[in-house]
């Protein structure tokens, strides 16, 4: 077996299909209510990623690939981050059913990326600088990082509603205390925005030496700045302000939710010079 | 089987009888040597608590009178009537004797279904019988299943993971807002016994800096004292609320003690740090609208209540499926009680034999088919001879013994050795 088939077949199709077992282990879980299942789905979801880690090691080792180049790459990373931070936590506090509401979107992006795994690599001169790179992993991470705080900002709605029912529930019981997910959301919108920071800083001095300037009022930009704008704005209220639990949470959860909408919205009806991602 | 099991329990029994019979064993009365002593019992368990006692024995089957002596000693110990205490004794024999002995282990005949303690004490039983050598072959393989089908009950069945008591309900609720009790602070407004009580609880799942406030200021440093807190101000709770996780008030004031207005500044103040407040004064302490707050939760003695008594039958519901497990596990427990009979296992023993004398020569056909026809026959029944002269003699003891009626320790010692055991049915 070839190093392409080997690594395509075993590690990305592995984890692809670990990623699936451990969201249907998880919706499981949630449909049954009982955390054992959630468990082995945990620990499902830690395999997928260990197969997955294997793939971009071996494709980078062995290929010296980049991974920040394709938009079908950078969607796999995208999952693989979120799915790292959130095992990341899941070793700290034990928030074990969040996993059910990470693993599936991990999988979805694996899904969309999987899509395009095996095509040519037909990456123009333009993208192969060390800056882009830089500039890739820096957003994706600080993206994923938001997704995950968003993420945990849902679970936090979804328990606070039940706490403050006053009704005993399973669920209740199910999901993480509001001081962990309060901590994750903190957590990751600490690093996300620096890490966010960094990554468009790259982007406009790159483009600035490509396109001769550093903004172009491209739909891609606008939209990577209003996210970067958001969670900014977000973090200055926690870390000034003094912002916790409940409204952060909702703010996080409409936040994506009104990136989400410009994002698809952005990719229907505009065209971009920033079209690789 | 020869199993009997007599008891009374909360369900059968008056508090009144009961406790004689508990009071009765803390004597220093030993039961354990005078059940044993009776004539016809050849291993016996004795099971006391507040809520139940329990005598489980396996008797000989040409006693017929081991079932009256067992009760008569029953009777002695109760130091009652015995009309009085046949009435609340219920005897189970055999395949019942089994199920009743693994339904009170798993906690589902207590008084509190789903209750952890009732393992420990049957545990503890059990190291008592062995440690008088009561338990033989047979308790020692029925009490290692019933530890396991008590443990599967609990993982399998959410019998034990909802809180049913009030306080235990408010810990949960306080586990599920800051993930962990410790180095939490708890306020206690207003020193009584109810937010003794709460406060006990919530200290022993790790809340361990206790404040104290209380209109009378004596009687708040002397609480204080009790719980190594400390004593704050009543009538500026509002800096003692800026610090604390946890708020527990039970004064008995008219109005509210801690208003809306209150609340929502002082959140503020603590930079909407989440706060935890339970309300068990009647009428109540708290303005029950501060649980609008974000990040306020409130909780009085009715939610708590009702929170306790919703999951009292979510308990009931997954107790049926205990019974289910229950059920099951002594179904294959009788099964392999079954195969303790002296024929099947000779049966099983030959066939284990010829199985081995099979594989082996099938093995060796190799060299074998180098051999004469009748050569190749001399080898066939010399292995079979040796295998039988083997056998013959632990077979012949296994014939004798169960004659003499006590063959059980040997079939299950050759059962064992010999790796009989039935698939399932085993460890």
């Amino acid at each position: 077996m070839d190093i392409d088939m080997l690594l395509d077949v075993l590690f990305f199709r592995g984890a692809l299909l670990a990623y699936l077992i451990s969201t249907l282990t998880y919706i499981f879980a949630l449909l049954i209510r009982r955390v054992s299942p959630a468990r082995a789905a945990t620990w499902i979801l830690t395999g997928a990623f260990g197969l997955h880690t294997l793939f971009f090691l071996g494709a980078w080792l062995g290929k010296g690939y980049n991974p920040f180049l394709r938009i079908h790459d950078i969607l796999s990373f995208f999952a693989w981050v979120m799915a790292g931070v959130y095992l990341a936590f899941q070793l700290r506090t034990k928030t074990r059913v969040l996993g059910a509401f990470v693993s599936p979107v991990v999988f979805l992006l694996m899904i969309i990326s999987s899509i395009g795994i095996g095509g040519p690599l037909n990456v123009p001169e333009v993208l192969k600088g060390g800056l882009v790179t830089i500039h890739a992993m820096l957003s994706v991470i600080g993206e994923a990082l938001f997704t995950v705080a968003s993420l945990a900002g849902l679970v936090y709605m979804l328990q606070d509603g039940l706490i403050k029912r006053r009704k005993s529930s399973m669920f209740m019981k199910l999901f993480p205390s509001l001081q962990d997910l309060d901590r994750i959301n903190h957590f990751c919108l600490l690093w996300g925005v620096p890490l966010l920071t960094l990554g468009v800083l790259a982007g406009s001095i790159w483009a600035r030496t490509v396109w001769g300037s550093h903004w172009q009022w491209d739909p891609k930009q606008i939209w990577t700045l209003a996210a970067w704008l958001i969670y900014a704005v977000l973090l200055h209220q926690r870390l000034a302000i003094g912002w916790k639990g409940h409204k952060t949470a909702l703010l996080s959860v409409a936040a994506f939710v009104l990136l989400l909408a410009a994002l698809l919205v952005e990719k229907s009806f505009f065209t971009t010079i920033h079209r690789f991602y | 089987m020869n199993l009997i099991l007599i008891g009374m329990n909360h369900k059968t029994a008056p508090v009144e009888i009961r406790e004689r019979l508990s009071i009765a064993c803390t004597e220093g009365f030993n039961p354990l040597e005078e059940i044993k002593a009776i004539p016809g019992v050849g291993e016996a368990l004795y099971l006391s608590t507040c809520n139940r006692v329990e005598i489980l024995a396996r008797t000989r089957e040409e006693r017929t009178d081991t079932e009256e002596r067992l009760k008569a000693l029953i009777f002695r110990h109760g130091n009652l009537g015995e009309e009085d205490m046949a009435r609340c004794l219920y005897v189970y024999r055999d395949s019942a004797a089994i199920r009743h002995l693994f339904r009170v282990a798993a906690s589902l005949d207590s008084l509190i279904m789903g209750e952890p303690q009732i393992l420990g004490q049957v545990k503890e039983a059990y190291r008592l019988a062995v440690d008088h050598q009561a338990a033989g072959i047979i308790l020692n393989k029925l009490l290692h299943r019933t530890f396991r089908v008590a443990k599967r009950v609990r993982t399998e069945t959410g019998i034990a993971s909802h809180a049913v008591s009030v306080g235990y309900a408010a810990v949960e609720l306080a586990k599920k807002i800051f993930g962990t009790l410790k180095g939490k602070k708890v306020l206690i407004i207003g020193a009584g016994e109810m937010s003794e009580l709460a406060a006990r609880h919530l200290i022993k799942h790790g809340g361990d800096r206790i404040f104290v406030a209380n209109r009378t200021h004596e009687r708040a440093i002397r609480m204080a004292e009790d719980f190594q807190g400390v004593p704050v101000d009543f009538d500026h709770l509002g800096d003692s609320l800026r610090e604390v996780d946890i708020v527990i008030s039970s004064t008995g004031a008219p109005g509210y003690i801690l208003t809306y207005d209150m609340i929502a500044a002082v959140l503020k103040r603590r930079k909407n740090r989440l706060l935890f407040l339970i309300d068990i004064a009647v009428p109540r302490d708290i303005d029950p609208r501060a649980g609008d707050i974000d990040n306020v939760y409130l909780y009085n003695m009715d939610n708590l209540q009702d929170i306790a008594d919703d999951n009292m039958q979510i308990r009931k519901g997954e107790a049926e499926k205990g019974e289910l497990i229950v059920a099951a596990e002594a179904d294959s427990y009788i099964e392999w009680f079954n195969t303790l009979a002296v024929v099947p296992t000779i049966v099983s023993l030959k066939e284990k034999a010829a199985g081995i004398i099979r594989a082996e020569l099938e093995r060796s056909n190799g060299w074998l088919r180098n051999l004469q026809e009748e050569d190749r026959e001399g080898v066939e029944i010399l292995a079979n001879a040796i295998v039988n002269k083997i056998l013959h003699d632990p077979m012949t003891c296994l014939k004798e013994e169960s004659q003499e009626g006590s063959a059980l320790a040997y079939v299950a010692a050759i059962r064992r050795l010999f790796r009989l055991e039935e698939p399932g049915g085993g460890e």
